[in-house]
Parts: structure tokens; sequence; C-alpha cells
């Protein structure tokens, strides 16, 4: 059996015993702190689990991926029309628009991501298998060297193997940097059909990740490596020597590829229409994951997340909402995107790092967090000011909210410490924030010379890390499952949702 | 055989221990609300909690065909069979393997070599094809198959893969006394698609499948001295049970060293297993493994670009830490609560001689440094990690240092029951022959005969019991 057949059968062994998890609205205040030496009435602690309240959060966790994901299509829209702009007009405002159009459209998708890890559609076509389009809509790291040229860092090779192409502007001082082995990639191989088939197939090809499809590739062709002055890679200690205008906002920053690369080039042609083919296979996807978060749609996910059948469910989807928080706050941002480049001075781990926006990756996850928290979504940024402006706002039920409504002193000592941590993290991602937009992003912030426990890189890693022991409390506080179970009451292992049940 | 009665009675159950319901001792994970065997320790230090995940970057983020904007995350290759461990590690639980005879091998790999000793590398490699077939490799002609005109090995310009591999099901039934039967199924591997000549007719051939990578560090927390007692390689106690230790290289230390790791036991500690997978796998060198994954009859594949860092690997010395840090760090799920039917298969387990081999459980010797977490834990594994013949029948006639082609090393079983929960993947024994854990213990022959026929002469719901034991682990 799959595992939400099982689930679902546990659920129903659950409700043979599940004692009264019912009501949110029972009496929430009991004396805790009677000083009455006499013998204190046996009142039953009010359970930290009520349905409704729980039916009110996952339906505005549900409105804010919605929500998310509607604009994350939206502005996927407005890059495909800013890419066909450029394509019919090959100038450097164009290709500025573009690259300002890509960077918008991070901005709701950033704030989707505590979707993930949980079996939403972002990772699950049906609420179990991990068959998601997530590998195909924001792959990373990106397979560059397959789709299009790209400079060699010196120990990366022999004498045999030159650098590469035609660059310019902005770096080796407008001068040409000529290379040979320009034909061996998608771009440079004109034998290769670039089409719909050609990113969906090598995207599925049996491989574990994709590595040319989504958001970074468009990046990539947008912007090119993020070299140094002298065209040069990196050598790890050298990146506040490239562009890195202050105050100049992204396109300042990151990879500078010239123009001529997309106006002069023979290629050119070759680079406009993959990001066309790219850009219409991202906004098919979007749609694809959107849709499994549209409201009345019979045994879609959000109908299944959002019912609630009795309290070992409703422990289940919180569960699973807050192991999304969690996960993305430890394990995928603090631990997967930011120590890793951290503590390895690795650009490449940078989760943006051709246009050098991965302060706002790291934002934009962070906000998507708290935006669980407290049920507030607040759309998204759509002039790159640092002030969400635009998308359809949702301000519901959070967990917050929830703590509230149920009152229970364990729950709101947690929710307390949680908000503190919470508001840290974002006071240190913005300070992040600000330091890259003042001239020194993410990949300068991880040089060795600039390690130092001052650094908003470091203490947004240790106040995520802070801010995830505190979920894992809640969602321990939240799961006392194992107190309604009554064993002997059916042959099913009712803790555990993968077991089968002997009849 | 004198066997009569369906169970031994001389062999004692042990009381169950509140231990048991934690495998891991205090390094168990919740299973709730996704099962899954790439989760840290519970008891990681809060202080180490990040490392963890930066190493489960290495092990889960692809890498990538040199040359990228910087060395940290390429050098995939040139031949490769994955581009991530977790790839074929899917969510650490076991890989899993084409039921079809038309869909190429993934997640699995085939070993191979030529007949004769190496005290070094355990076995003799083939010139062309060395000890391990890579499906595939960075040539674009490969990375973008099916959407390029396919190339002839002699005319691509890169290094083709070495080839593709497929897998015919071959049945065999087994009949149990009472009259039941059930159709097993064995692999015969078929190469397509050789890019690097014919194989030789003598080539030795191993499918194995990606084992689960949960508890690797309590493993490896284990005090030698405690299984060089468990085993038996003369059958001295004449329970017709013979466990010994495979003796290997350490590729450290550059001397032999006990086997602990590795479906035959063939490497020695968790560093030399993630390098030895990291080159031979995926194609990454690293201070222990520095060279790329290639023979010296592959021109082209010593040719192409590497991703290697100023100190010539892929994987610097810090990098492989992590990795290492991340496998050891994986916790182990709680068992599952105990039906009464379970309870029942647990003495089951015991009587019919599981045990012996599957032992159930140890006490990890105190751990230095950062693997202070590891040590002192009260640990279910039910193996004893020691080199067993299991019979004809699953004999690949390809030795591995001592390990004689029906030598392998007995499989943790924690675990066991959720992997279907984990990745979907419930295959067993090296090659994935096995769909369920009923068909993994009757292929058990050798030196486990006597206990599968303890376990054939049960009555059906006591068979039943018994693997509702293993599930619940």
């Amino acid at each position: 059996m799959k595992t939400r057949e099982l689930l679902l059968a546990s659920i129903l062994a659950g409700a043979v015993s599940a004692c009264g998890g019912g009501g949110s609205d029972n009496n929430n205040n009991n004396n805790n702190n009677n000083n009455d030496p006499a013998p204190a009435p046996v009142v039953p602690q009010t359970d930290v689990i009520s349905l409704s309240a729980v039916s009110k959060l996952l339906d505005t966790n549900a409105d804010i991926a919605l929500a998310a994901y509607n604009d994350s299509i939206d502005t996927a829209k407005q890059l495909k029309a800013a890419i066909a702009e450029f394509t019919d007009n090959t100038t450097q405002a164009n290709l500025d628009a573009a690259k300002l159009a890509w960077l918008v459209a991070r901005e709701p998708y950033g704030q989707t991501e505590v979707y993930r890890f949980r079996l939403s559609p972002i990772d699950s076509s049906n609420y179990n298998d991990e068959d998601g389009l997530e590998g195909d809509i924001n792959a990373w790291p990106l397979g560059e060297a397959l789709i299009d040229y790209v400079e060699k860092a010196e120990p990366d090779f022999g004498v045999d193997q030159v650098g590469v192409t035609e660059n310019g502007a902005g770096i080796n001082g407008g001068g040409v940097v000529d290379g040979e082995d320009v034909a061996n990639n998608i771009i440079g191989d004109v034998t290769i059909t670039i089409d719909a088939d050609l990113v969906a197939n090598t995207a599925t090809a049996g491989d574990e990740h994709d590595v040319i499809a989504g958001y970074h590739a468009i990046e990539f062709i947008l912007w090119g490596q993020d070299l140094n002055l002298d065209a040069m890679v990196t050598n790890g200690a050298d990146r506040d020597l490239a562009v890195k205008t202050s105050g100049a906002g992204n396109l300042a920053f990151g990879g500078q590829r010239p123009l001529s690369d997309f106006s002069s080039s023979p290629l050119g042609s070759r680079r406009l229409l993959f990001m066309t083919v790219v850009v219409d296979k991202l906004i098919a996807d979007l749609e694809v994951v959107r849709d499994g978060w549209l409201d009345g749609i019979a045994g879609n996910y959000r109908d299944q997340f959002t019912s609630v059948s009795d309290r070992a469910d409703a422990v289940q989807k919180l569960t699973e909402i807050l192991t999304g928080m969690g996960t993305l706050s430890e394990g995928e941002l603090a631990g997967e995107r930011m120590q890793i480049s951290y503590s390895a001075n690795s650009q490449e781990d940078e989760h943006s790092c051709f246009s050098d926006n991965t302060h706002r990756d790291v934002w934009l996850n962070a906000e998507g967090i708290s935006n669980s928290f407290e049920g507030v979504y607040a759309g998204y940024d759509s002039d790159l000011d640092g002030i969400d402006d635009a998308g359809s706002a949702v301000d519901g039920f959070g967990f917050d909210d929830y703590i509230a409504e149920v009152n229970v002193d364990s729950l709101t000592a947690i929710g307390t410490s949680l908000s503190a941590l919470l508001a840290e993290t974002e006071a240190n991602y913005k300070s992040l924030d600000t330091t890259a937009r003042n001239g020194r992003p993410v990949d300068v912030l991880i040089m060795e010379a600039n390690r130092n426990t001052e650094n908003p890189v470091y203490l947004t890693i240790i106040s995520l890390n802070a801010q995830s022991a505190a979920i894992a409390e809640l969602a321990e506080a939240l799961d006392i499952a194992d107190q309604v179970v009554d064993d002997d009451a059916s042959g099913c292992d009712t803790s555990n949702p993968a077991a089968e049940c002997e009849g | 055989m004198l066997i009569v009665a369906a169970c031994s009675r001389d062999i004692p159950v042990p009381d169950r221990a509140d231990s048991e319901a934690y495998p891991g001792g205090r390094a168990s994970v919740s299973y709730l609300p996704f099962a899954s065997f790439e989760l840290p320790a519970a008891n990681i230090p809060h202080e180490q909690r990040p490392y963890f995940h930066a190493g489960k970057a290495l092990a889960n983020q692809p890498w990538i065909k040199a040359p990228s904007a910087t060395d940290a995350r390429d050098g995939l290759g040139p031949l490769y069979n994955a581009r991530t461990c977790l790839g074929c590690h899917s969510n650490g639980g076991r890989g899993p393997l084409p039921g079809s005879a038309a869909e190429p091998v993934f997640s699995a790999i085939v070993r191979v070599s030529l007949p004769g000793k190496n005290d070094r590398l355990g076995v003799v490699p083939d010139a062309s094809y060395g000890d391990q077939i890579q499906g595939q490799s960075i040539a674009l002609t490969h990375q973008l198959r099916g959407k390029v005109a396919p190339t002839k090995p002699a005319d691509n310009p890169e290094a083709p893969p070495e080839s593709r591999v497929f897998i015919d099901w071959l049945k065999r039934t087994y009949t149990y006394p009472d009259g039941e039967s059930r159709v097993l199924r064995y692999p015969r591997i078929r190469f397509e698609e050789l890019g690097y000549g014919p194989l030789p007719s003598n080539l030795l051939t191993s499918l194995r499948m990606a084992p689960a990578i949960h508890g690797l560090g309590l493993l490896e927390a284990i005090d030698q001295s405690v299984l060089d007692n468990l085993s038996d390689p003369q059958d001295s106690n004449g329970d017709g049970i013979s466990g010994r230790v495979n003796r290997v290289w350490d590729f450290e230390r550059e001397a032999p060293a006990a086997g602990r790791f590795g479906w035959k036991a063939n490497r020695a500690n968790l560093r030399i297993v993630s390098a030895s997978a990291f080159q031979g796998d995926v194609g990454i060198s690293n201070p222990i493994f520095n060279t790329q994954p290639c023979t010296g009859l592959q021109h082209k594949c010593q040719h192409a670009s590497t991703g290697n860092n100023s100190d010539g690997v892929e994987l610097p010395e810090d990098l492989l830490a992590l990795t290492v840090g991340f496998v050891r760090g994986i916790g182990v799920p709680l068992q599952r609560k105990l039906t009464r039917r379970a309870l029942e298969g647990r003495a089951l387990f015991h009587r019919t001689g599981c045990a012996s081999c599957h032992h159930p459980g140890y006490v990890t010797a105190s751990q230095p440094g950062e693997s202070a977490y590891l040590g002192d834990q009260e640990i279910w594994p039910y193996t004893d990690l020691l080199l067993h013949d299991m019979g004809e029948g699953l004999d690949d006639g390809r030795p591995d240092y001592l390990a004689s082609g029906s030598e392998w090393r007995t499989p943790p079983l924690w675990g066991v029951g959720l992997s279907k929960n984990v990745n979907g993947v419930t295959n067993l024994l090296h090659d994935g022959r096995a769909r369920n854990i009923e068909e993994a213990i009757l292929w058990h022959g050798g030196e486990a005969v006597r206990a599968r026929e303890h376990f054939a002469q049960l009555i059906a719901s006591r068979r039943d019991a018994l693997i509702a034991f293993v599930e619940s682990l």
C-alpha cells in the first residue's frame, strides 16, 4: 500500500480510539496557577489540538501557497514577455529589463519554498511519491558547462584547454577572450535543436537531478558566469575585485555577459531561443504546482490537505507544515545553501551565483517560514526596493493565531520564543541584504578573509538553526498522539502511519 | 538434515529490553510525518548540525561537468553512475532496480573483475573497464541522449559511457513443506552498447543494489574486538555458522585492516566507503582516491577536463570530512510499536536461529571529538557485520579480498520495514532479487540453511509473525 492509503487506514483506526479531540471552543482558561492549598479539582488538561483551529490554519496555509504560486506564475510570464521583447529588440536596455524581470520573478517564488519537504505539489504529484517538479523549476547547482561556454578556473584545466569566448563589456577592459572549446554544449553545437522536447527530455533523462532547466538556467544565460574584472575565474580570495558596484543593485553585480553574446554572436539567436524555451517550461511547471493548490477541486492536493478527519489527522497535517518550515530553516537554507558555501568558501554553492542575488534567496526563504507561522503573505517586491508592493496578499490564521486560540501555557511559551527567534532571523537576513546591496554580496562575504562572527551570513545561519530547534519543539508539543491511542482497540499500530493493520 | 522440530527450543529468547524500541539509542529519530534514512541523529550536538547539513549538500546536490564557475562543485565523471550520492541512495534508502528487461539499470552498479588475487585492491580489475561499469559519461552525446544523433564510440570526441546495463529476471520456485510455493526471481545481467570493446570471456560480474545509509556511524562505533569475538571461522562451537572478518586494505594507512562495510565487507571504514564511492560512482577524485575513474585504456576519459582544485583533487579533505560526517550522523528510525503478533515473531526470530548472524544488540564504544555522540549507545542493528557462506544460490562467483563468491556480510535489519515508506523500495539482498522479506529469507542458504528450514517449517501464520517482527524494526 502507498503511504497515503496507509495513512488513511491509520487515521480510520485512530478514530476508533481517539478521544474527544474536538473542540477548540472549550474552556481554555483552566487556572493552572492556583495558589489555593485545597486539593485542586481535577480539570482535564485543555487539548493542544483544536480541530476547528487546525482547519483555519490549514486553509490559510493553502491560501498563501496558492497566492505565492500565482504570483510566481504572473512574474514568470512578465519574464517571458521581457525575453520576447529582448528577442525582438536586442538592446542593452532590454537585456537589463529582462534581468530585472528575472529578479522580480524570484521574489514570490522564494517565498514558496517553505512548501517543500512535505510532499506538497512542488515535490510530489500525488502526496506520496517524490516525483515533483522542483528539480525542473529550481535546478541548482546548474550544469552550466552543458548549456553554454564557460571560462575555466585555472586548476580545473590542462594546458590543452584554453579559456573561452567572445566577452566584452565590463570585464577584461572590454577586450575579447577567445576560446577553442565553444562548440561542445547546447548553445554551441548548432546541430542540436533547441526546443521544448530538448529541455523536457533532458530534464527527465533518468538522472537524479536536473541541471539545465528552470530559473537558474535563464539566470546563467542573462548574466553569464560571475567572473573577475580580468575575465578570469575567481581564485576564491578576490571576488571583491569583480564588478560589485555599490548601490547599483543586481544589474551591476554578478556575471557580465555582454550584449554581443545575443546581438552580434552567431549563437545569439540560440541563446534567446533557449531562454524562451526554458521560460515556457518554467511557466507550465509552475502552473502544474499551482493547480495542486486550487480550491474546490475534488481530490487535488489542497482538498486532501485541508480536509481534517480527526485528531490524528490534524496532528499529521500540522506536523507536515512544521516539517517544511523546520527542514527549510535548518537543513536546506542554513545547511545546504548557506553553511556549505560559507564553510567551504564555495561560490558555486551560492544559490544564485550568476546574478549575485543570493541575499534575496535567503531573505525570501526565511520570509516564507515566517509567513507560515504568522499566516500572512504580503505579496512580492515588484521594484526591488525591499518592500512587498504587489501580488495577492493574504492575511489569515497562522500558528501564532492558533496558539492564542487554544491558549495552553506550554504552547504559548514556545510560540513566544519562536516569534522572537523569527524576528532575530529577520534582523539578520535584513542586515545581509543591506550589506549585499551596499556592494558586498554573499560571494564576497563567504571569502575566508571575511569569515567572522559579525558576518551576517554566519549570524543568519545561527539564527535559522535556533528557530528550527523551536519549530521542532512546537511540533513535539503538538504531537501527543500516543496519549490517545488505545493499543488493544485494534490490530493497528496507530502510532505509525506506515504500519499495516492486522485484521 | 536431522531437524524435526520447527524451532530450536534450546535457543533462548531474551526478554525484550525497553531500549529495543530505540534501535539507534539516543541517535534514534522519529519516522513521522515522513519516514527517512537521511535525518540527523537526534543527539547530534546543536552546534554540529549545520555541518551535518553541509555534508548532506555534498551528497545531495548534483555534481556537474567541469568546468564551471568555481571549482567546488564540478568534476562529475568523466565516467560515472550518478550525479549524486542520494540519487541512488534515495532518501538514504536502498536504490530501485528496473523490473522490466527494457529499462536500463540506473541506481545499482555492476562490479566486474578478472579471476586472481590482489591484496591491495581486493580484486583484479579489467584493463578496459576497471572494477565497475559506469553507465554514464559527461559526453554531450550521452547527456542529451535521444536528442542528438548517437556517435560511434570511436568517433565520439568525448569519453562514451562504458555500457548500458539491463537485467533479465529469471524465475525459480520455492516450495514450503506445507505445499505453499513462491516464485522467486534472480537477475541475469545484459550489457549493451559497450563503449570500450568486447568484455573478456572470463570477466566476473556482480550486480549490487545501492544499500541504505542510515546508522552507519553507529556501526562504525562498534569495537572491532566485539566483532572478532562473534566470529568463529572454524565453527568451533559446531553450530554450523562460521562468520569471519574480511581482511581488506586501509588506503589511508596503507595497511591491511578488518573489513566492515559493503556487501562483502570490503571496506574498512566510512571514510574509505565514502571516498571510493565518490571516485567510482560519481567520478569525484578525493584525497584517498585521487585519480579519475578512467582505466589506462580509456584515453578520452583521461584527457577530459577535471574539476581539480589547487590541491589536485575534486573533493578536498575538508569537504570529504563534511560528507563523512553526514553519513556518520544519519539517525536510525524508532522501532514501530510491537503488535502482539510481532512480539510472537520476535521469539520465533530467536528460536529459528536468525539472531545467530543477525546479532541483535551492541553497546558502541566511546568515540572521540565530533563523533562523541555516537559512542556509548545501546543499539539494535541485527547484524554481526561478519562474512557468511550463503550458499550457491547467492554465489556471484566474484571474490573480494577474503570473501568468496558465496560469502556475504550480514546486512543490518534496522529500518528494513520502513523502507517502502522511505522510498518505495522493498528489494533486498545484494542484487535486489528478493522483493520482500519472505523472499530474502528463502534465498538464505549455506550457513543459514538451518535457520531457513526452521522458518520454512513454521505454519504460515507463524512465518507471517516472524516477518511482522522484522517489519517492525
